[in-house]
Protein backbone atom coordinates (compact mmCIF):
# COMPACT_ATOMS: atom_id res chain seq x y z
CA UNK A 1 0.00 0.00 0.00
CA UNK A 2 0.96 3.22 -0.92
CA UNK A 3 1.31 5.08 2.29
CA UNK A 4 1.98 8.98 0.46
CA UNK A 5 -1.45 8.05 -1.49
CA UNK A 6 -3.35 6.91 1.63
CA UNK A 7 -2.45 10.25 3.76
CA UNK A 8 -3.41 12.34 0.63
CA UNK A 9 -6.99 10.79 0.64
CA UNK A 10 -6.78 11.49 4.17
CA UNK A 11 -6.14 15.12 3.97
CA UNK A 12 -8.94 14.96 1.41
CA UNK A 13 -11.27 13.98 3.67
CA UNK A 14 -10.37 16.07 6.16
CA UNK A 15 -10.19 19.00 3.58
CA UNK A 16 -6.90 19.73 4.69
CA UNK A 17 -3.28 20.21 2.72
CA UNK A 18 -1.14 17.53 4.18
CA UNK A 19 -1.43 15.11 6.83
CA UNK A 20 1.84 12.87 7.96
CA UNK A 21 1.63 9.52 9.70
CA UNK A 22 2.58 10.92 12.99
CA UNK A 23 -0.11 13.04 13.21
CA UNK A 24 -2.60 11.83 16.15
CA UNK A 25 -6.25 11.63 14.20
CA UNK A 26 -7.99 12.82 17.52
CA UNK A 27 -6.61 16.31 17.57
CA UNK A 28 -7.67 17.37 13.93
CA UNK A 29 -10.02 19.66 14.12
CA UNK A 30 -12.49 17.87 11.95
CA UNK A 31 -11.89 14.56 13.06
CA UNK A 32 -15.54 13.85 13.94
CA UNK A 33 -17.98 11.10 13.57
CA UNK A 34 -18.78 12.00 10.09
CA UNK A 35 -15.03 11.76 9.39
CA UNK A 36 -15.24 8.88 10.68
CA UNK A 37 -17.80 7.76 8.20
CA UNK A 38 -15.82 8.98 5.15
CA UNK A 39 -12.68 7.27 6.43
CA UNK A 40 -14.51 3.59 6.37
CA UNK A 41 -16.14 4.75 2.80
CA UNK A 42 -13.32 5.73 1.43
CA UNK A 43 -11.29 2.37 2.54
CA UNK A 44 -13.90 0.31 1.27
CA UNK A 45 -14.15 1.72 -2.04
CA UNK A 46 -10.25 2.69 -2.66
CA UNK A 47 -8.78 -0.64 -0.72
CA UNK A 48 -11.64 -3.04 -0.57
CA UNK A 49 -11.35 -3.98 2.91
CA UNK A 50 -13.48 -3.02 5.70
CA UNK A 51 -12.76 -1.30 8.98
CA UNK A 52 -15.11 -1.84 12.08
CA UNK A 53 -16.53 0.57 14.54
CA UNK A 54 -14.15 -0.93 17.19
CA UNK A 55 -11.60 -1.00 15.61
CA UNK A 56 -11.21 2.65 14.14
CA UNK A 57 -11.73 3.55 17.71
CA UNK A 58 -8.38 2.63 18.68
CA UNK A 59 -6.08 3.67 16.51
CA UNK A 60 -4.04 6.71 17.50
CA UNK A 61 -1.89 8.30 14.66
CA UNK A 62 -2.24 8.83 10.82
CA UNK A 63 0.32 5.92 10.41
CA UNK A 64 -1.46 3.69 12.78
CA UNK A 65 -4.65 3.44 11.02
CA UNK A 66 -2.07 3.27 7.12
CA UNK A 67 -1.19 0.26 8.94
CA UNK A 68 -4.61 -1.70 9.96
CA UNK A 69 -5.37 -1.21 6.62
CA UNK A 70 -2.26 -2.80 5.62
CA UNK A 71 -2.67 -5.51 7.65
CA UNK A 72 -6.22 -6.21 5.86
CA UNK A 73 -5.04 -6.25 2.81
CA UNK A 74 -2.27 -8.53 3.78
CA UNK A 75 -5.57 -10.91 5.68
CA UNK A 76 -7.80 -10.41 2.01
CA UNK A 77 -4.32 -11.55 -0.02
CA UNK A 78 -3.73 -14.80 2.01
CA UNK A 79 -7.67 -15.56 1.84
CA UNK A 80 -7.37 -15.79 -1.88
CA UNK B 1 -34.48 -17.91 6.49
CA UNK B 2 -35.84 -17.11 2.71
CA UNK B 3 -39.70 -17.68 1.75
CA UNK B 4 -42.21 -17.22 -0.82
CA UNK B 5 -45.92 -15.46 -0.64
CA UNK B 6 -47.84 -16.47 -2.88
CA UNK B 7 -51.31 -14.97 -4.25
CA UNK B 8 -51.14 -11.77 -2.19
CA UNK B 9 -51.25 -8.40 -3.75
CA UNK B 10 -49.96 -4.54 -2.60
CA UNK B 11 -53.27 -2.90 -4.02
CA UNK B 12 -52.77 0.71 -2.74
CA UNK B 13 -49.93 2.97 -0.81
CA UNK B 14 -50.58 6.47 0.67
CA UNK B 15 -47.99 8.27 2.26
CA UNK B 16 -48.64 10.96 4.36
CA UNK B 17 -46.18 13.81 5.29
CA UNK B 18 -46.41 17.03 7.69
CA UNK B 19 -47.04 20.22 5.37
CA UNK B 20 -44.76 21.64 7.52
CA UNK B 21 -41.62 21.78 6.18
CA UNK B 22 -38.05 23.15 7.06
CA UNK B 23 -34.73 23.79 4.86
CA UNK B 24 -31.14 22.92 6.35
CA UNK B 25 -29.91 26.41 5.26
CA UNK B 26 -32.03 27.87 7.93
CA UNK B 27 -31.47 25.37 10.46
CA UNK B 28 -28.13 25.05 10.52
CA UNK B 29 -27.17 28.01 13.01
CA UNK B 30 -29.00 25.99 15.80
CA UNK B 31 -26.52 23.34 15.23
CA UNK B 32 -23.48 24.77 16.37
CA UNK B 33 -22.26 24.50 12.61
CA UNK B 34 -19.93 26.49 11.53
CA UNK B 35 -20.39 27.72 8.16
CA UNK B 36 -18.11 25.67 6.76
CA UNK B 37 -18.50 22.61 8.63
CA UNK B 38 -22.56 23.26 7.67
CA UNK B 39 -21.49 23.62 4.01
CA UNK B 40 -19.14 20.23 4.06
CA UNK B 41 -22.04 18.03 6.31
CA UNK B 42 -24.87 19.26 3.84
CA UNK B 43 -22.48 18.23 0.33
CA UNK B 44 -21.64 15.00 2.30
CA UNK B 45 -25.19 13.81 3.03
CA UNK B 46 -26.85 15.45 0.32
CA UNK B 47 -29.17 17.60 2.84
CA UNK B 48 -31.90 20.09 2.11
CA UNK B 49 -35.10 19.55 3.90
CA UNK B 50 -36.99 17.63 6.02
CA UNK B 51 -41.04 17.16 7.19
CA UNK B 52 -41.02 17.39 10.74
CA UNK B 53 -44.78 17.29 12.57
CA UNK B 54 -46.12 19.96 15.18
CA UNK B 55 -45.81 18.53 18.62
CA UNK B 56 -49.41 17.83 18.54
CA UNK B 57 -49.25 15.49 15.94
CA UNK B 58 -48.65 11.81 16.38
CA UNK B 59 -47.39 9.04 13.76
CA UNK B 60 -51.27 7.38 14.19
CA UNK B 61 -52.47 11.12 13.20
CA UNK B 62 -50.55 10.85 9.89
CA UNK B 63 -51.64 7.59 9.13
CA UNK B 64 -55.19 8.41 10.37
CA UNK B 65 -54.82 11.05 7.78
CA UNK B 66 -53.93 8.74 4.91
CA UNK B 67 -56.28 6.21 5.87
CA UNK B 68 -59.47 8.76 5.88
CA UNK B 69 -57.90 10.01 2.48
CA UNK B 70 -58.55 6.38 0.90
CA UNK B 71 -61.92 5.99 2.34
CA UNK B 72 -62.76 9.15 1.03
CA UNK B 73 -61.69 8.66 -2.52
CA UNK B 74 -64.01 5.23 -2.09
CA UNK B 75 -60.47 3.07 -2.49
CA UNK B 76 -61.42 0.94 0.67
CA UNK B 77 -64.49 0.65 2.21
CA UNK B 78 -64.67 0.24 6.01
CA UNK B 79 -65.86 -3.03 6.01
CA UNK B 80 -63.04 -4.62 3.94
CA UNK B 81 -60.97 -3.83 6.63
CA UNK B 82 -60.45 -7.25 8.40
CA UNK B 83 -56.53 -6.36 10.27
CA UNK B 84 -55.09 -3.29 11.40
CA UNK B 85 -51.30 -3.76 11.53
CA UNK B 86 -49.70 -0.39 13.08
CA UNK B 87 -46.03 -0.42 12.42
CA UNK B 88 -44.48 2.03 14.43
CA UNK B 89 -41.56 3.22 17.22
CA UNK B 90 -43.18 6.29 18.67
CA UNK B 91 -47.19 5.05 19.16
CA UNK B 92 -49.47 7.03 20.90
CA UNK B 93 -49.65 5.51 24.41
CA UNK B 94 -48.18 2.46 26.01
CA UNK B 95 -51.11 0.80 26.80
CA UNK B 96 -53.30 -0.20 24.61
CA UNK B 97 -52.25 -0.40 21.07
CA UNK B 98 -52.39 2.03 18.70
CA UNK B 99 -54.04 0.15 16.00
CA UNK B 100 -56.61 -0.21 18.99
CA UNK B 101 -56.72 3.49 19.40
CA UNK B 102 -57.13 3.86 15.49
CA UNK B 103 -59.92 1.25 15.01
CA UNK B 104 -62.04 2.69 17.75
CA UNK B 105 -61.34 6.44 15.86
CA UNK B 106 -62.69 4.80 12.57
CA UNK B 107 -65.21 3.20 13.98
CA UNK B 108 -64.97 0.01 12.81
CA UNK B 109 -66.99 -3.09 13.47
CA UNK B 110 -65.78 -5.62 16.19
CA UNK B 111 -64.64 -8.56 13.80
CA UNK B 112 -61.23 -6.63 13.07
CA UNK B 113 -57.35 -7.67 14.09
CA UNK B 114 -55.61 -4.83 15.96
CA UNK B 115 -52.04 -5.72 16.10
CA UNK B 116 -49.34 -3.23 16.87
CA UNK B 117 -45.89 -4.12 15.80
CA UNK B 118 -42.56 -2.17 17.24
CA UNK B 119 -40.08 -1.96 14.51
CA UNK B 120 -38.37 0.65 12.53
CA UNK B 121 -36.34 0.56 9.53
CA UNK B 122 -37.21 -3.10 8.50
CA UNK B 123 -40.58 -2.40 9.42
CA UNK B 124 -42.81 -2.35 6.09
CA UNK B 125 -41.62 -5.03 5.03
CA UNK B 126 -42.21 -6.67 8.59
CA UNK B 127 -45.48 -5.16 8.30
CA UNK B 128 -45.84 -6.56 4.68
CA UNK B 129 -44.78 -10.44 6.23
CA UNK B 130 -47.41 -10.01 9.16
CA UNK B 131 -50.28 -8.79 6.20
CA UNK B 132 -49.58 -12.09 4.13
CA UNK B 133 -49.75 -14.38 6.92
CA UNK B 134 -52.75 -12.65 8.47
CA UNK B 135 -54.65 -13.27 4.50
CA UNK B 136 -54.62 -16.59 5.53
CA UNK B 137 -57.44 -16.27 7.55
CA UNK B 138 -60.68 -16.54 5.21
CA UNK B 139 -62.45 -13.74 7.54
CA UNK B 140 -60.06 -11.36 6.49
CA UNK B 141 -60.38 -9.27 2.97
CA UNK B 142 -58.36 -6.81 3.28
CA UNK B 143 -55.54 -5.49 5.47
CA UNK B 144 -54.55 -2.33 6.15
CA UNK B 145 -50.84 -1.77 7.18
CA UNK B 146 -50.05 1.81 8.95
CA UNK B 147 -46.34 3.10 9.02
CA UNK B 148 -45.65 5.39 11.04
CA UNK B 149 -43.09 7.88 13.02
CA UNK B 150 -42.64 10.74 14.55
CA UNK B 151 -38.45 10.35 15.41
CA UNK B 152 -37.68 14.05 15.49
CA UNK B 153 -39.48 13.81 18.88
CA UNK B 154 -37.19 11.24 19.87
CA UNK B 155 -34.09 13.45 19.65
CA UNK B 156 -32.68 17.32 20.74
CA UNK B 157 -33.60 19.84 17.83
CA UNK B 158 -29.88 21.08 17.96
CA UNK B 159 -28.23 17.36 17.40
CA UNK B 160 -26.66 17.76 14.58
CA UNK B 161 -26.10 14.35 13.61
CA UNK B 162 -29.68 13.26 13.98
CA UNK B 163 -32.01 16.04 13.64
CA UNK B 164 -31.21 17.20 10.31
CA UNK B 165 -31.49 14.07 8.59
CA UNK B 166 -34.79 12.95 10.20
CA UNK B 167 -38.27 13.58 9.22
CA UNK B 168 -42.11 12.29 10.70
CA UNK B 169 -44.57 10.65 8.27
CA UNK B 170 -47.11 7.60 7.76
CA UNK B 171 -48.35 5.58 4.92
CA UNK B 172 -51.23 3.49 4.43
CA UNK B 173 -51.04 0.26 2.51
CA UNK B 174 -54.13 -1.72 1.37
CA UNK B 175 -52.79 -5.91 1.31
CA UNK B 176 -55.36 -8.22 -0.23
CA UNK B 177 -55.46 -11.60 -1.57
CA UNK B 178 -54.74 -12.21 -5.70
CA UNK B 179 -56.03 -15.23 -7.88
CA UNK B 180 -52.50 -14.20 -10.23
CA UNK B 181 -49.80 -16.67 -8.01
CA UNK B 182 -47.52 -13.63 -7.58
CA UNK B 183 -44.85 -14.54 -5.75
CA UNK B 184 -43.24 -12.17 -3.50
CA UNK B 185 -40.06 -13.48 -2.81
CA UNK B 186 -38.95 -12.83 0.96
CA UNK B 187 -35.49 -13.38 3.03
CA UNK B 188 -35.25 -12.17 6.64
CA UNK B 189 -32.41 -11.88 9.39
CA UNK B 190 -31.80 -10.70 12.79
CA UNK B 191 -28.89 -10.34 14.62
CA UNK B 192 -29.93 -9.04 18.30
CA UNK B 193 -26.21 -9.21 19.52
CA UNK B 194 -25.91 -5.94 17.89
CA UNK B 195 -28.88 -4.47 19.28
CA UNK B 196 -27.54 -1.00 20.88
CA UNK B 197 -26.16 -0.26 17.74
CA UNK B 198 -29.71 1.53 17.42
CA UNK B 199 -31.33 2.22 20.94
CA UNK B 200 -33.21 4.30 22.90
CA UNK B 201 -31.32 3.50 26.08
CA UNK B 202 -33.66 4.81 28.96
CA UNK B 203 -37.35 5.64 29.16
CA UNK B 204 -38.89 2.29 28.99
CA UNK B 205 -38.67 -0.57 32.14
CA UNK B 206 -35.04 -2.08 31.77
CA UNK B 207 -34.36 2.02 32.54
CA UNK B 208 -36.82 3.42 33.89
CA UNK B 209 -37.19 7.66 33.25
CA UNK B 210 -35.89 9.71 35.73
CA UNK B 211 -34.55 13.42 36.03
CA UNK B 212 -31.20 11.79 35.52
CA UNK B 213 -32.14 10.30 32.17
CA UNK B 214 -33.49 13.61 30.82
CA UNK B 215 -30.33 15.37 31.73
CA UNK B 216 -28.51 16.16 28.16
CA UNK B 217 -25.15 15.86 27.48
CA UNK B 218 -22.63 16.65 24.80
CA UNK B 219 -21.29 13.61 23.38
CA UNK B 220 -19.03 15.40 20.89
CA UNK B 221 -19.30 18.89 19.57
CA UNK B 222 -22.97 19.96 18.51
CA UNK B 223 -24.28 16.64 19.42
CA UNK B 224 -26.33 16.63 22.08
CA UNK B 225 -28.71 13.88 24.02
CA UNK B 226 -29.92 12.52 26.84
CA UNK B 227 -31.17 8.51 27.65
CA UNK B 228 -34.30 9.05 26.20
CA UNK B 229 -33.56 9.94 22.94
CA UNK B 230 -32.04 7.93 20.18
CA UNK B 231 -28.20 6.61 20.26
CA UNK B 232 -26.43 5.28 17.05
CA UNK B 233 -23.61 4.35 16.38
CA UNK B 234 -22.89 5.28 13.12
CA UNK B 235 -19.89 3.49 12.34
CA UNK B 236 -20.83 0.39 13.55
CA UNK B 237 -24.25 0.95 10.86
CA UNK B 238 -22.16 2.14 8.16
CA UNK B 239 -20.55 -1.28 8.70
CA UNK B 240 -23.34 -3.27 8.65
CA UNK B 241 -25.02 -1.74 5.85
CA UNK B 242 -21.83 -2.50 4.19
CA UNK B 243 -21.09 -5.88 4.96
CA UNK B 244 -24.49 -8.07 5.98
CA UNK B 245 -27.13 -5.89 3.25
CA UNK B 246 -25.53 -7.04 0.09
CA UNK B 247 -25.03 -10.75 0.77
CA UNK B 248 -29.22 -10.15 1.33
CA UNK B 249 -29.11 -8.50 -2.10
CA UNK B 250 -27.49 -11.12 -3.79
CA UNK B 251 -29.32 -14.19 -1.68
CA UNK B 252 -32.75 -12.70 -2.65
CA UNK B 253 -32.15 -12.18 -6.43
CA UNK B 254 -30.34 -15.91 -6.82
CA UNK B 255 -34.00 -17.13 -4.91
CA UNK B 256 -36.11 -15.06 -7.01
CA UNK B 257 -33.84 -16.13 -10.23
CA UNK B 258 -33.16 -12.12 -10.68
CA UNK B 259 -30.39 -10.29 -11.69
CA UNK B 260 -29.81 -6.61 -11.51
CA UNK B 261 -30.94 -6.43 -15.13
CA UNK B 262 -34.08 -7.76 -14.32
CA UNK B 263 -35.10 -5.53 -11.32
CA UNK B 264 -36.36 -2.30 -12.61
CA UNK B 265 -36.25 -0.36 -9.37
CA UNK B 266 -34.40 -1.09 -5.99
CA UNK B 267 -36.17 0.49 -3.47
CA UNK B 268 -33.88 0.28 -0.53
CA UNK B 269 -35.10 2.33 3.04
CA UNK B 270 -33.36 5.46 3.55
CA UNK B 271 -30.99 6.14 6.20
CA UNK B 272 -29.24 8.60 4.10
CA UNK B 273 -27.58 9.32 0.29
CA UNK B 274 -24.32 8.65 1.76
CA UNK B 275 -24.59 4.96 2.47
CA UNK B 276 -26.91 4.55 -0.74
CA UNK B 277 -24.55 5.60 -2.71
CA UNK B 278 -21.96 3.16 -1.29
CA UNK B 279 -23.62 0.37 -1.42
CA UNK B 280 -25.31 0.84 -5.20
CA UNK B 281 -21.53 0.99 -5.67
CA UNK B 282 -20.41 -2.08 -3.46
CA UNK B 283 -23.52 -4.01 -5.10
CA UNK B 284 -22.88 -2.79 -8.79
CA UNK B 285 -25.73 -1.83 -9.01
CA UNK B 286 -26.40 1.18 -11.42
CA UNK B 287 -27.12 4.53 -9.26
CA UNK B 288 -30.23 5.59 -10.89
CA UNK B 289 -31.47 2.33 -10.49
CA UNK B 290 -31.75 2.82 -6.56
CA UNK B 291 -33.21 6.19 -5.62
CA UNK B 292 -31.71 7.55 -3.01
CA UNK B 293 -33.48 10.98 -2.85
CA UNK B 294 -36.11 11.16 0.07
CA UNK B 295 -33.40 12.26 2.91
CA UNK B 296 -32.59 14.98 1.08
CA UNK B 297 -36.39 15.81 0.76
CA UNK B 298 -38.15 14.50 3.65
CA UNK B 299 -35.50 13.63 6.01
CA UNK B 300 -35.15 9.60 7.38
CA UNK B 301 -38.60 8.68 8.65
CA UNK B 302 -37.81 5.23 9.55
CA UNK B 303 -39.99 2.21 8.30
CA UNK B 304 -41.71 4.95 6.32
CA UNK B 305 -39.00 5.72 4.03
CA UNK B 306 -40.02 2.79 1.60
CA UNK B 307 -43.94 3.59 0.68
CA UNK B 308 -42.47 7.17 0.36
CA UNK B 309 -39.69 6.14 -1.88
CA UNK B 310 -42.66 3.92 -4.03
CA UNK B 311 -45.11 6.71 -3.77
CA UNK B 312 -42.23 9.74 -5.05
CA UNK B 313 -40.26 7.98 -7.29
CA UNK B 314 -42.57 5.22 -9.13
CA UNK B 315 -45.94 6.59 -8.68
CA UNK B 316 -46.71 7.39 -12.66
CA UNK B 317 -45.40 4.02 -13.55
CA UNK B 318 -47.11 1.91 -10.89
CA UNK B 319 -50.77 3.26 -11.06
CA UNK B 320 -50.29 2.27 -15.46
CA UNK B 321 -48.83 -1.08 -14.86
CA UNK B 322 -46.66 -3.27 -12.79
CA UNK B 323 -42.60 -3.04 -12.26
CA UNK B 324 -40.52 -5.64 -10.93
CA UNK B 325 -38.75 -4.33 -7.73
CA UNK B 326 -36.65 -5.32 -5.17
CA UNK B 327 -37.46 -3.69 -1.80
CA UNK B 328 -35.12 -3.83 1.04
CA UNK B 329 -35.40 -3.04 4.77
CA UNK B 330 -32.36 -2.86 7.51
CA UNK B 331 -31.58 -1.14 10.09
CA UNK B 332 -32.67 -0.91 14.35
CA UNK B 333 -32.53 -4.50 15.65
CA UNK B 334 -30.31 -5.11 14.18
CA UNK B 335 -33.13 -6.46 11.32
CA UNK B 336 -32.56 -6.55 7.63
CA UNK B 337 -35.45 -8.37 5.18
CA UNK B 338 -35.52 -7.73 1.45
CA UNK B 339 -38.50 -8.97 -1.00
CA UNK B 340 -38.46 -9.35 -4.76
CA UNK B 341 -41.72 -8.75 -6.11
CA UNK B 342 -43.98 -7.58 -8.82
CA UNK B 343 -45.27 -4.18 -7.50
CA UNK B 344 -48.65 -2.34 -9.41
CA UNK B 345 -50.58 -1.94 -10.70
CA UNK B 346 -52.12 -0.05 -7.97
CA UNK B 347 -55.46 1.80 -7.31
CA UNK B 348 -53.74 4.90 -5.33
CA UNK B 349 -50.42 5.44 -5.51
CA UNK B 350 -49.62 9.20 -3.86
CA UNK B 351 -48.54 11.37 -1.03
CA UNK B 352 -50.77 13.73 0.82
CA UNK B 353 -50.16 16.35 3.37
CA UNK B 354 -51.76 16.60 6.80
Amino acid sequence: MNTLEFCQRLADILDIVEVKPENVLGEFEQWDSLAVLSVLAMVDSKYRVTIRANEIRSVVTVGDLAKLVEAKLGEAKQKQ
Amino acid sequence: MKTIFKNKKISSIVSVVPKEEYRFDDEYPGFKLTPDKAKRFKKMMSLDRHRIAPPEVCSSDLCLFGLQHLLNEGALKREEIGALVFVSQTPDYFMPATSNVIHGKLGLGHDVICLDINQGCAGFLLGLMQAFLLLEIAAIRKVVLLNGDTCSKQMDKCNRVSYPLTGDAGSVTVIERCEAENPIYTAVKNDGSRHKAIMIPAGAFRTPSTPETLKLHEVEEGVVQNLEHIHMDGAAIFSFTMEDVPPQIDEILSFSGDTRESVEHFLFHQPNPFILRQMAEKMKIPQEKLPNNIVSLFGNCSSVTIPLNIAFNCREQLVKGSSRVCLSGFGVGLTWISMVLDLGPLEVCKIVEL
